[in-house]
């Protein structure tokens, strides 16, 4: 196994930024070229045409994936140059990379371990956890995170080409099976804590209202996927509120 | 609003607009913390807590896949809690969400625009990022991630900009009933894009399960602890 080069703790805060040049043309593309190029700097550099503007070069074509398991792409990509891979194979490695990479991350983080987190806060506010339960979510979901970001790119950097090994981690597959139940339980205790908490202000008549505006703007969603989104609905009630507040009440 | 404190919320609700995508997602850009931390600045937690959460179940609804266009809530609650801040009581609640909604239309529209500015001057680079040279590449990206923050600036101080002229022509318009429906209506499609997204999420499958018994839970809790 190639030795962790020192480059390594550089490429990692840059996989932080990985999305910074975000386009429709390559993607995180550019993001994930320029995490990678601090661990190419070992690579002959010498002319116009050298291994290392090589490599470079292939690492900011079109990327996409989850952010936060990008790293492996970086690091399988960085080792695979450092052994010599043929580029048509290092191509060909994070194509076959991105669609893995996208789907286990979504479901690992934006629908597990993000709303796992958000809805347990949301619960904790609503029993009067205040300020504390934002911080407790920030440093657990961050631990997480960097956690999860450091795996990756380390893993990526040891299994080089063969890093489809790396995919079958416990990590990601119980974790992906794990967050998605925890995910629904805990969103869905949080959803009649968050409406009791919100509505605590409000009087009868204007409870009644709640129950059946929210009963009846959630079977709109579900009616109108993709039409009616949550944005779409909000702007409409708030519109008819000031109409019917301003015009009758 | 002092000016101390619309400068604090501009550069708050700049780093949660770059947090979202940009860096570091360390998700500041959640409306939950982009509002408690905005309550905070203007000495108003409670406020800022329950924009967070009005906004956070509203940000169920979205799952950031792929190259999906977006509402951007976080700036969007940062102008929110500002907005209710400057109009006390139910029409604050209501017309924070007013104002949230519209930073938050306006800064996913603005999303959208620079990912088309950055793909026409990654096109126009193409070039000279196939010669290697990494001072290019860099310079590229760090260009895109300067552009996000302006952009995200841009939005906030829109939003700040809302919440300092509206509740003027607000104020006074509305009968007590009429701020209180106001509020009702952010409430309620908070509450029903929170549960049509999660159950979008969840799914059909044995989450589904998973996501009666919490919901069994939390409305025993919410009736125990009423």
């Amino acid at each position: 196994m190639a030795e962790v080069t020192p480059r390594f703790g550089r490429a990692l805060l840059r996989l932080f930024a990985v999305q910074g040049s975000y386009n429709y043309e390559r993607m995180l593309g550019l993001g994930v070229g320029c995490a990678e190029e601090p661990l190419l700097r070992g690579l002959p550099a010498d002319g116009e045409t050298s291994p290392y503007r090589a490599a470079v070069a292939r690492g900011a074509h079109f990327f996409n994936a989850h952010p936060y398991l990008a790293g492996l792409a970086v690091g399988a990509a960085a080792r695979a140059e450092h052994d010599g891979a043929p580029p048509e194979l290092i191509e060909r490695l994070r194509a076959a990379l991105c669609g893995p990479l996208g789907s286990i991350g979504d479901r690992l983080i934006w629908a597990g371990w993000l709303p796992l987190l958000s809805g347990l806060t949301l619960a904790a506010i609503s029993l009067g956890a205040g300020w504390t339960a934002v911080v407790g979510f920030l440093v657990v979901y961050n631990i997480g995170h960097v956690a999860l970001r450091w795996w990756a790119l380390s893993e990526g950097w040891k299994h080089g080409v063969r890093v489809a090994s790396a995919l079958h981690h416990p990590i990601l597959q119980r974790g992906a099976a794990l967050a998605g139940p925890a995910m629904a339980c805990a969103v869905g205790a949080a959803l009649p804590l968050t409406a009791q908490y919100l509505a605590a202000p409000l009087g009868a008549w204007a409870r009644v209202v709640l129950s059946a505006a929210a009963v009846a703007g959630f079977l709109a969603i579900r009616w109108l996927p993709g039409r009616l989104t949550g944005l779409r609905l909000a702007l409409g009630f708030a519109g008819a509120a000031l109409v019917v507040g301003w015009v009758w009440l | 609003m002092t000016v101390e404190s619309f400068l604090a919320l501009l550069g708050w609700g700049t780093l949660v607009g770059i947090d979202l995508v940009s860096l570091p997602q360390m998700m500041i850009a959640r409306p939950i913390v982009a509002g408690t931390v905005a309550g905070a600045i203007l000495g108003d937690f409670e406020t800022g807590l329950k924009l967070g959460v009005v906004f956070e179940l509203l940000q169920y609804d979205i799952l950031p896949v792929g190259a999906v266009r977006y509402p951007e809530y976080g700036p969007a609650t940062v102008a929110a809690v500002a907005t209710a801040h400057a109009a006390v009581g139910a029409l604050g609640l209501g017309l924070g969400a007013v104002v949230g909604l519209v930073t938050g239309l306006v800064g996913g529209i603005t999303m959208h625009l620079m990912r088309r500015i950055n793909s026409r001057i990654v096109n126009g680079a193409s070039v000279a990022l196939e010669s290697g040279d990494p001072q290019v590449l860099l310079r590229l990206h760090v260009g895109g991630i300067l552009r996000d923050g302006a952009r995200a600036a841009l939005v906030t101080a829109l939003g700040l900009a809302l919440a300092w002229t509206v509740p003027p022509h607000i104020i006074g318009v509305l009968t007590p009933r009429g701020e209180m429906l106001l509020a009702v209506a952010a409430i309620a499609a908070a509450l029903a894009a929170g549960a049509a997204g999660t159950l979008r999420l969840v799914g059909r499958g044995p989450n589904l399960a998973w996501f009666a018994a919490g919901l069994g839970g939390g409305i025993v809790a919410a009736t125990w602890l009423r």
